[in-house]
């Protein structure tokens, strides 16, 4: 998976024109890589086809001439038929029995080849060394963005060096080949999006000489081969991955090799060295965390509270470990290595503690929190065997920059503890209550948040736009508009007529009203024109309202948009209704009575706020949208899941219960009638909840009122005093 | 002849047709496999040999990484583990001494000595102090500082610029922080000094003016962007930006011009901004216009980059690339451009609008540094409402704060704590302890008593809870009300606050209006941790106001909880209860629960005004009912029915 990692951050840290998209979207590059591979072949068999067919047509142009005796001209007309004839039989069949070579990609598309075979490149002692690394490097400065300008969607491409076997002059290898990480680094690279083969086109570079473990090569001899790549050019935009830098005896905390502009993905990078926006941060990959399955554990607390497991310890850090040992028992547990293991059992997969024997990686698992100390490098190994078997990291290295650090916020899923704080390492650990633990064993990185998270009371000029959604029930409209128009806060009324059958009443007819009225057409009788974002509406707030809504007061209508102001993330609406859940049939039941809590408001009369209709019409989760227009139902069930789900809020259901001609069922009050409508509605709740994945409505037992509603208060001294009048 | 002339004919043919096979047939194999090979990706070869690769480290290369000695100071560049001493912030964590001034004291000085000594932070004594701090001069014509008495190397200092430095460095900056405005990229040491806002000079104190959005809009019918000019001014450019739009590249077509003098505020959806460093005044304007600001290539640090998430708020892009970013910047979806908007806002509102507020975001990444694993999580940096206001001290876990259930996905416990203060003497409130523990989510109760008559010996039997009477739902409604409002306070009397032309200042008044902003402390569900807040955050001069007019309590505890939330209180109906404890009802509009605040009280409001910077309470028209309080259908429906009593 860290390729994955190293991938996503390596795009996010140096594309620069990629700015627009979040940092920690990741892009799966196996998948992207199957897509590729699989429309290359379709690609390649249609050039195959259009191959043959070129060739025979030239073989029949040239035909008649290679027989000069043949005089009868429709002699060699029928040759020339047969022939073609006959060639297309040759090449379907030759088409047919190449089976393996066209469909087996990967035959095509990657070179089968051998280690063995790279070609070996000598390099003159005198060849040129690049600079050293130039610590003032940043973007706008060291990395040539005009190279990245080429690709659609501004995706920026990779270019992969192709695999060379350096050697100095006396023939002696400069560094081991390759090594298996970085081949399968690399390999990532290639199957990704990211990759082209086209060197021109490409916005970074990555040398395929192996740099991961600086012990593993010649420093001096790797930086001339660098440099002699054919577009060094100072290493701008050449991107080198290193996760064990520096040597005895001062081991420095990145890469030693000369690399002047070059990016370095690095572990082990601390705050000396590493360049802020343009270095990136990687884990150091740690083999054995790839070959044990560890299962997966949940949060809670663990059979020891701290645990060490790092095997080569300064005897100073040691001794502080001891002493944590002695002090706290058993909650603590310090491993060493083993001295006295039998024959045939790898050293590196077991720990002991005097004469315990432990497994590990899998012992890490027993603990809550695991210390990763500083060895001579700052960047562990065991991090990755830590944070893999869900121990929450423990991290004792000053000044080392954590992997992806400039994405990842690891202050929630691990605790860093300055060295010389080690001592009281313990108490610190303690002073942390348990449900925070809990949520860094989680490793939860991301969080939901309201797309109107600003608290922020709309000014009440701004008013709001009626929108009223009909079909062909003129006289009631014209009821409802003139009632609407007789609001202080409207600003706007915006009629969808719905009816594609008939044409809206002249202009003459309409009733005339002191605020703009507009009617928009809709091309088919869908339920979602109600939410569809107009461009009439100027206004935040949105008032729908069906055309049949004639009981609702200018008091009340006044103040549901104030109500509104006051909670502008939410839906504010008058007739409320609630989801239960029906254990007998295990599965969401809607329930229209009267009850004292309330879960949805209908919006036959609701206000909300306009980019909720955004949202409804490009961002309805999974098929919910055309299953409303399907069902001609539940588009407000719909409405109140999604703005629920994205806010994480309930509704506000304003002034008291009134008669509503039950604006959910149509004509009839038919008790049958009511009964499938519930059952319908019922089934819209089950079918959202799953297309949701969860039940994001929220129930309350509130409803807001004027503040003197129904108080001993003469009436005409209140705002609003006509409310709740049946 | 036929004969022969037919056998030739065939011979033709077959010669002709061996031909033709012996030639495509090689050409076929040749043509088919190699000309997908050109154009296919071929991508990264496939080693045959793959399994046969060693790994980059040896066995056990990884495990016994060379053990290294504690790390050892180093020389030239600093970092916070070897510059800073924390063992002198033990005690009492980060405690500041400011060192004072040598010469005259400029106008931005002064402003900033008021702030921190107003500050928690502040002591007078720098031996006792953990960070001490050094202003850099601050007037062109000012003499620079000699190194000043304690300055050890430059060990545990921090010095403050808010302007750019006018005088040649006297001393070596060595192990001191530097908190510097806009600092260059070059210079700044990331996790040690601290990058600062550049504030124009009138910038306030206190309080500050609030962001200037005023709609949860993405694109509020303004221009698309703006573009900044010399001396804090502003170029907008319509939609129609297609040519080149800055570097004066593109001087001839540069559209309606609409470029004020001073300080304006853009009016657009982004603003692009230079990356010199003088155009990092207009950065701060655009955060405070709910403009986006677009930096190109910014040669300077952004403003507390340490712990401010700016991907959540600006946009950083390279200025090399015009067309592309126009591009993107067109075609940003909305939801991000909301985002982004809202976040300028709460950003400029919670760290930049005030002088104060910029001291006490620098105090408080110096204090999270010192504090290390207990520091404020980057959530609680870059959510409403800051992390000045969510102090880490309170708890460590988000979750244990009012703000961020939603984030968390997580609800306030179900229980709660009365605190009962008595203080008027009368009869103790027996009653309200009844009707509290009578609540189901009652979990304890305090009793503060600060009458001058002794307490009762007697109290009703309090095993917590107290022993259960009857189902009184009153509480219980409020409760449930919080639950969904944790941030706010739920009460259930109330008062408005108004501007009294007459005065010239505010007042309040407890006379039942249409409207409210505050409630009474008395009764009113609100979060413990505004009680750490009132107790830790509030500056001292308040809080002794408050504790020499008691009725002023209530008024601080309103504007503190409205200046974290910027929303306004939440009223619930009452009952009975209270109205028990009422004078007789006296004529429409006549005194609630208490008097009518006294002419000091009144006076106390606008100390409080002053104090805060400005006017932070916000007024609300509704309440909070039972979703069938008095509606005509039979009591028994009804779960809060006490409540429904006249």
């Amino acid at each position: 998976m860290w390729n994955a990692e190293v991938l996503k951050s390596l795009v996010a840290v140096t594309c620069p024109c990629q700015m627009v998209q979040s940092h920690s979207r990741l892009y799966p590059p196996h998948t992207v890589a199957r897509h590729q591979v699989s429309g290359a072949c379709s690609e390649c068999e249609e050039e195959a086809l259009w191959v043959i067919m070129c060739a025979s047509v030239k073989y029949n142009i040239r035909g008649p001439a290679l027989i000069p005796r043949m005089k009868t001209k429709h002699r060699i007309y029928y040759i020339t038929l047969f022939s073609i004839v006959l060639l297309g039989l040759i090449a379907t069949g030759m088409f047919q029995f190449w089976p393996h070579s066209i469909e087996s990609s990967s035959d095509w598309s990657v070179q089968k080849r051998s280690i063995r075979d790279v070609p070996v490149v000598r390099l003159p002692a005198d060849s040129p060394v690049p600079e050293r690394g130039d610590l003032s490097c940043r973007m706008h400065t060291c990395f040539d963005v005009y190279r990245c300008g080429f690709n659609p969607k501004n995706k920026i491409k990779v270019y992969i060096y192709s695999l060379k076997k350096y050697v100095d002059d006396a023939g002696v290898p400069v560094s081991s080949t390759i090594s298996q990480e970085y081949n399968e680094l690399l390999t990532a690279v290639s199957d990704s999006d990211y990759y082209t083969e086209d060197i021109t086109r490409a916005c970074l570079f990555i040398p395929s000489i192996d740099l991961l473990n600086q012990n593993a090569l010649r420093v001096k001899e790797t930086a001339q081969a660098l440099a002699q790549l054919s577009r060094w050019d100072r290493g701008t935009n050449h991107l080198l991955f290193n996760m064990l830098p520096g040597g005895p005896p001062d081991y420095n905390t990145a890469l030693d090799v000369p690399r002047d502009r070059a990016l370095l993905a690095g572990g082990g990078f601390s705050t000396w060295t590493y360049r802020q926006g343009y270095d990136v941060s990687i884990p150091v990959y740690s083999p054995l965390s790839a070959e044990v399955d560890l299962p997966e554990k949940g949060p809670g607390p663990r059979r020891y509270f701290l645990l060490s497991s790092q095997m080569a310890l300064h005897p100073e850090y040691r001794e502080e470990l001891a002493a944590l040992q002695a002090r706290h028992g058993e909650a603590a547990l310090v491993l060493d290595k083993c001295t006295n293991l039998s024959e045939g059992i790898p050293a590196a997969r077991k720990r002991c503690h005097k004469h315990q024997v432990f497994d590990y990686p899998q012992v890490l698992q027993e603990a809550t929190f695991c210390v990763v100390l500083r060895g001579a490098r700052l960047g562990q190994a065991v991090l990755s065997d830590v944070l893999r078997a869900g121990c929450v990291p423990v991290i004792i290295a000053d000044s080392y920059i954590l992997p992806f650090s400039e994405v990842l916020d690891w202050k929630r899923a691990s605790v860093a503890v300055p060295e010389e704080k080690m001592p009281h390492v313990y108490s610190i650990l303690q002073s942390i209550p348990q449900r925070q633990i809990e949520e860094m064993q989680r490793q939860k990185w991301g969080s939901v948040s309201n797309p109107l998270f600003l608290p922020l009371i709309p000014p009440q000029s701004q008013g709001f736009t009626a929108i009223v959604l009909t079909y062909d029930r003129v006289e009631s409209l014209f009821r409802v508009i003139t009632e609407v128009s007789k609001v202080p806060s409207l600003s706007k009324l915006l009629v969808v007529w719905n009816n594609q059958n008939k044409n809206p009443p002249e202009d003459s007819l309409w009733p005339k009203i002191r605020v703009p009225l507009k009617v928009v057409r809709t091309a088919e009788n869908k339920l979602s024109n109600r939410f569809f974002p107009y461009d009439e509406i100027e206004t935040e707030a949105v008032l729908a309202i069906d055309d049949d809504i004639i009981m609702l007061t200018s008091d009340e209508l006044q103040f549901g948009y104030e109500v509104w102001r006051e909670f502008p993330d939410r839906l504010v609406g008058y007739p409320g209704r609630l989801h239960l859940w029906d254990h007998e049939m295990s599965k969401w039941k809607y329930e229209s009575e009267w009850t004292n809590e309330v879960s949805m408001v209908l919006t036959g009369a609701a206000f909300y706020h306009k980019y909720f209709n955004y949202l409804y019409t490009y961002k309805m989760p999974g098929d919910i949208k055309n299953w409303v227009d399907a069902h001609m139902n539940c588009e407000d069930i719909a409405m109140n899941f999604l703005v629920a789900n994205v806010t994480g809020k309930a509704v506000i259901k304003v002034t008291p219960r009134k008669k509503f001609k039950c604006p959910e069922c149509t004509a009839i009050d038919g008790l049958s009638l009511d009964q499938t409508h519930m059952v319908e509605r019922s089934e819209c709740i089950n079918k959202f909840a799953s297309v949701f994945g969860t039940m994001p409505l929220k129930v309350v037992e509130h409803r807001a009122d004027p503040v003197l509603y129904k108080d001993d208060f003469p009436e005409k001294l209140k705002s609003f005093p006509n409310i709740g009048s049946l | 002849m036929q004969s022969w002339r037919r056998k030739s004919l065939w011979l033709a043919l077959l010669a002709s047709w061996l031909l033709v096979l012996l030639e495509v047939f090689p050409l076929l194999h040749l043509a088919v496999p190699t000309r997908p090979r050109a154009g296919a990706p071929q991508g990264w070869p496939r080693w045959l040999d793959a399994e046969l690769l060693q790994s980059f480290a040896r066995p056990g290369e990884l495990l016994e990484d060379g053990p290294q000695p504690p790390q050892a100071l180093r020389g030239g560049s600093c970092n916070w583990g070897a510059c800073f001493d924390t063992s002198k912030c033990r005690g009492g964590g980060l405690k500041v001494f400011v060192y004072p001034a040598a010469g005259p004291v400029s106008e931005t000085h002064r402003r900033i000595l008021a702030s921190i000594e107003g500050s928690r932070y502040h002591t007078l004594s720098a031996a006792e102090a953990c960070l001490l701090l050094l202003l850099s001069p601050d007037t062109p014509t000012g003499e620079c500082d000699p190194v000043p008495p304690q300055w050890d190397g430059g060990r545990n200092h921090l010095v403050l610029s808010l302007h750019p430095a006018p005088c040649p460095r006297t001393f070596q900056r060595g192990q001191a922080m530097v908190a510097e405005a806009s600092p260059t990229v070059d210079t700044f040491r990331p996790g040690f000094d601290v990058a600062l806002p550049l504030l124009p000079e009138a910038h306030p104190l206190r309080g500050g003016a609030p962001g200037q959005l005023r709609q949860h809009s993405p694109r509020p019918g303004v221009a698309l962007l703006a573009l900044a000019e010399d001396r804090g001014r502003w170029h907008m450019a319509g939609t129609d930006f297609s040519a080149c739009p800055w570097d004066g590249r593109c001087e001839q077509d540069r559209g309606p011009k609409q470029t004020h003098p001073g300080a304006t505020l853009p009016n657009a959806t982004f603003c692009l901004i230079p990356g010199r460093s003088p155009d990092a005044l207009h950065f701060l304007q655009a955060l405070q216009a709910g403009c986006i600001p677009v930096l190109l290539s910014p040669r300077w640090e952004l403003p507390f980059s340490e712990v401010i998430d700016w991907t959540k708020a600006a946009i950083v892009a390279d200025e090399r690339l015009p067309l592309q970013v126009l591009t993107a910047l067109q075609e940003m979806p909305l939801t991000r451009v909301l985002a982004l908007r809202q976040q300028t806002q709460f950003l400029w509102d919670a760290y930049f609008s005030s002088v104060e507020k910029v001291i006490h975001t620098t105090l408080e990444i110096i204090q999270d540094r010192i504090f290390g694993a207990s520091a404020h999580p980057s959530l609680l940096w870059n959510s409403p409402p800051g992390a000045i206001l969510a102090l880490p001290t309170f708890s460590p876990s988000p979750s244990d704060f009012p703000f961020y259930h939603l984030q968390q996905g997580s609800r306030p416990l179900g229980r709660f704590s009365a605190l009962i203060w008595v203080g008027a003497p009368g009869q103790p409130p027996l009653k309200l302890i009844q009707a509290v523990a009578g609540s189901q989510h009652c979990a304890q109760i305090l009793v503060l008593w600060s009458s001058e008559k002794p307490s009762p010996t007697r109290w009703p039997k309090t095993a917590v809870p107290l022993t259960v009477i009857d189902g009184h739902r009153k509480v219980d409604f409020a409760f449930v009300v919080w639950q969904s409002f944790p941030e706010r306070m739920v009460g259930f009397l109330t008062w408005s606050h108004f501007w009294d032309e007459a005065r010239g200042g505010w007042g309040y008044t407890a006379k039942r209006t249409n409207e409210f902003s505050m409630v009474l402390t008395s009764a009113a569900f609100y979060h413990r941790y505004y009680h750490t807040l009132f107790t830790h955050s509030l500056p001292k001069a308040l809080r002794t106001l408050a504790d020499e007019a008691p009725t002023c309590v209530d008024v601080l505890m309103n504007f503190l909880v409205a200046s974290v939330t910027k929303l306004p209180p939440i009223k619930v109906p009452y009952g009975m209860w209270h109205q028990e404890a009422r004078p007789p009802p006296l004529e429409p509009g006549g005194p609630g629960l208490r008097q009518e605040p006294q002419p000091a009280a009144q006076n106390c409001i606008n100390q409080m005004a002053a104090g805060f910077g400005h006017m932070p309470l916000v007024s609300s028209r509704l309440r909070l009912d039972p979703v069938l309080f008095k509606d005509p259908v039979s009591v028994l429906r009804k779960k809060y029915r006490s409540l429904e009593k006249p």
